[in-house]
């Protein structure tokens, strides 16, 4: 395996979301007074599990089908590479990923929302990232789901991914969202990111029709993790 | 343009939101003594119970909290190429672990009391690390857990030293008896109050 990153600088505070976010009470509950405290990166900072497969089981990969019933919605594919700050592919990385149905319900009883349960569609997956720190999902198009108590703010159709890579500092969890879906503009999530190119580098891409042999849609995503290494990659 | 070697930007953070799935939780997901549900347990240190309750602004259960754990084995190493003594760590030790908070926020881990390392930035006293997700957190919340066992090692921990003196006493966590023939210790996060009473935490 390739040596994992050893230089992890602080985020660029206009590229990560800002709060309190207004509608999300939760962002005002569960988020510190104080500042965080600075400290000195050690050890258990660059460590971090290697071996995640044996105790989180990747190799969920396919949403779209339960018991060979395939899911109600839109077939999709999405998929991409998880990259590093210096643009390499990080192998290794457990990706998990959690979505709603075409409806824009979650298969999770806090959802108690009036939309339509599908019984083919749980909605999450896992996989693992290949030596070139690929991933890749068969699933549906998500739908948009209005958020409770909110003056009508819906939330766009995306995906949520979780990723744990190489070091503690390396873990990244994020939302994926689909191009030009007039919601995006007003996703209170996504402009509580103030920097327009790090809003616009969360929408995924869609692969043209042209360049696929099956019946389903593409969107290619990728998703950068924090950490640079002392020698940088020839280019 | 793009410079050759420009660094690439790290992608945003979002919250897990309210709907991480339940069916992402497995039995012993919160026990890092073993590397699978099926392994045995590590034989190297001592076993212990860490547990506690996740609270929010104004004293209320944050339910449905993920915790992470992170930790050296007993030795104080790392089954990682970032420790250089990788070859020497426990090879039956995971050292990571996920937890969820009940509907009081409480969690528990199962794991082993931590060794200390030496590295580059000083002596760090034996410590868990803990990452926390939940509904409105849009970046994870990281703080480290220390033990009354080792004073004398917290007193020149290089992490614990950046906080006031009179907050450190909150990163160390409380002996409580016994758990499953084990010494428990409590760990109690307090996510927003007052400055006397919230959790410290870092700068991720």
């Amino acid at each position: 395996m390739s040596s994992p990153p050893d230089r992890f600088g602080p985020y660029d505070e206009h590229t990560q979301p800002q709060v309190p976010i207004e509608h999300y009470a939760n962002t005002v509950l569960r988020n510190p007074r104080r500042a965080p405290f600075v400290r000195p990166v050690t050890r258990s900072e660059l460590t971090g599990p290697l071996d995640l497969a044996s105790k989180l089981h990747p190799g969920d990969i396919n949403l779209a089908v339960l018991d060979g019933k395939p899911a109600q919605g839109q077939l999709i594919h999405v998929g991409g590479r998880i990259l590093d700050e210096d643009g390499r592919g990080v192998a290794n990385t457990l990706v998990e990923m959690w979505q709603a149905n075409a409806a824009g319900r979650y298969f999770n009883p806090l959802d108690q929302r009036d939309a339509p349960l599908d019984p083919n569609f749980i909605g999450n997956g896992r996989c693992m990232t290949d030596e070139h720190g690929r991933y890749g999902f068969f699933t549906i198009k998500p739908g948009a789901y209005p958020v409770p108590n909110s003056n009508r703010w819906w939330r766009p159709p995306h995906i949520h991914f979780s990723l744990l890579g190489p070091a503690s500092l390396s873990r990244l969890v994020t939302q994926m969202y689909f191009p030009g879906d007039p919601l995006n503009a007003h996703d209170l999530l996504l402009l509580s990111i103030a920097d327009r190119e790090a809003q616009h580098r969360m929408v995924s891409q869609q692969v043209p029709t042209q360049q696929i042999e099956g019946e389903w849609l593409g969107f290619t995503h990728d998703m950068v993790v924090r950490g640079r290494h002392a020698t940088p990659p020839l280019h | 343009m793009t410079l050759p070697n420009a660094p690439l930007v790290p992608t945003g953070w979002q919250t897990i939101g309210p709907f991480f799935p339940r069916t992402f939780f497995q039995e012993a997901d919160n026990d890092l003594t073993r590397l699978a549900l099926d392994a045995a347990p590590t034989t190297r240190g001592e076993t212990v119970i860490l547990f506690g309750q996740v609270l929010q602004e104004g004293g209320g259960a944050c339910v449905n909290a993920v915790l992470e754990a992170w930790q050296a084995d007993a030795g104080g190493r790392f089954r990682h190429p970032a420790d250089p003594e990788a070859s020497l760590a426990d090879p039956a030790f995971m050292g990571w672990g996920r937890a969820w908070t009940d509907a009081e926020g409480r969690y528990a881990f199962r794991t082993i009391l931590p060794g200390g390392y030496r590295d580059a930035t000083g002596t760090r006293a034996p410590h868990i690390n803990l990452g926390l997700l939940a509904s409105g957190v849009m970046r994870r919340l990281v703080t480290t857990v220390f033990f009354p066992d080792f004073a004398a090692a917290n007193g020149a921990d290089p992490v614990l030293g950046v906080l006031p003196a009179a907050l450190r006493p909150k990163l160390v966590a409380v002996p409580e008896g016994q758990r499953d023939n084990c010494r428990a210790f409590r760990f109690d996060l307090l996510l927003r109050g007052e400055a006397d009473e919230e959790t410290p935490f870092f700068l991720d």
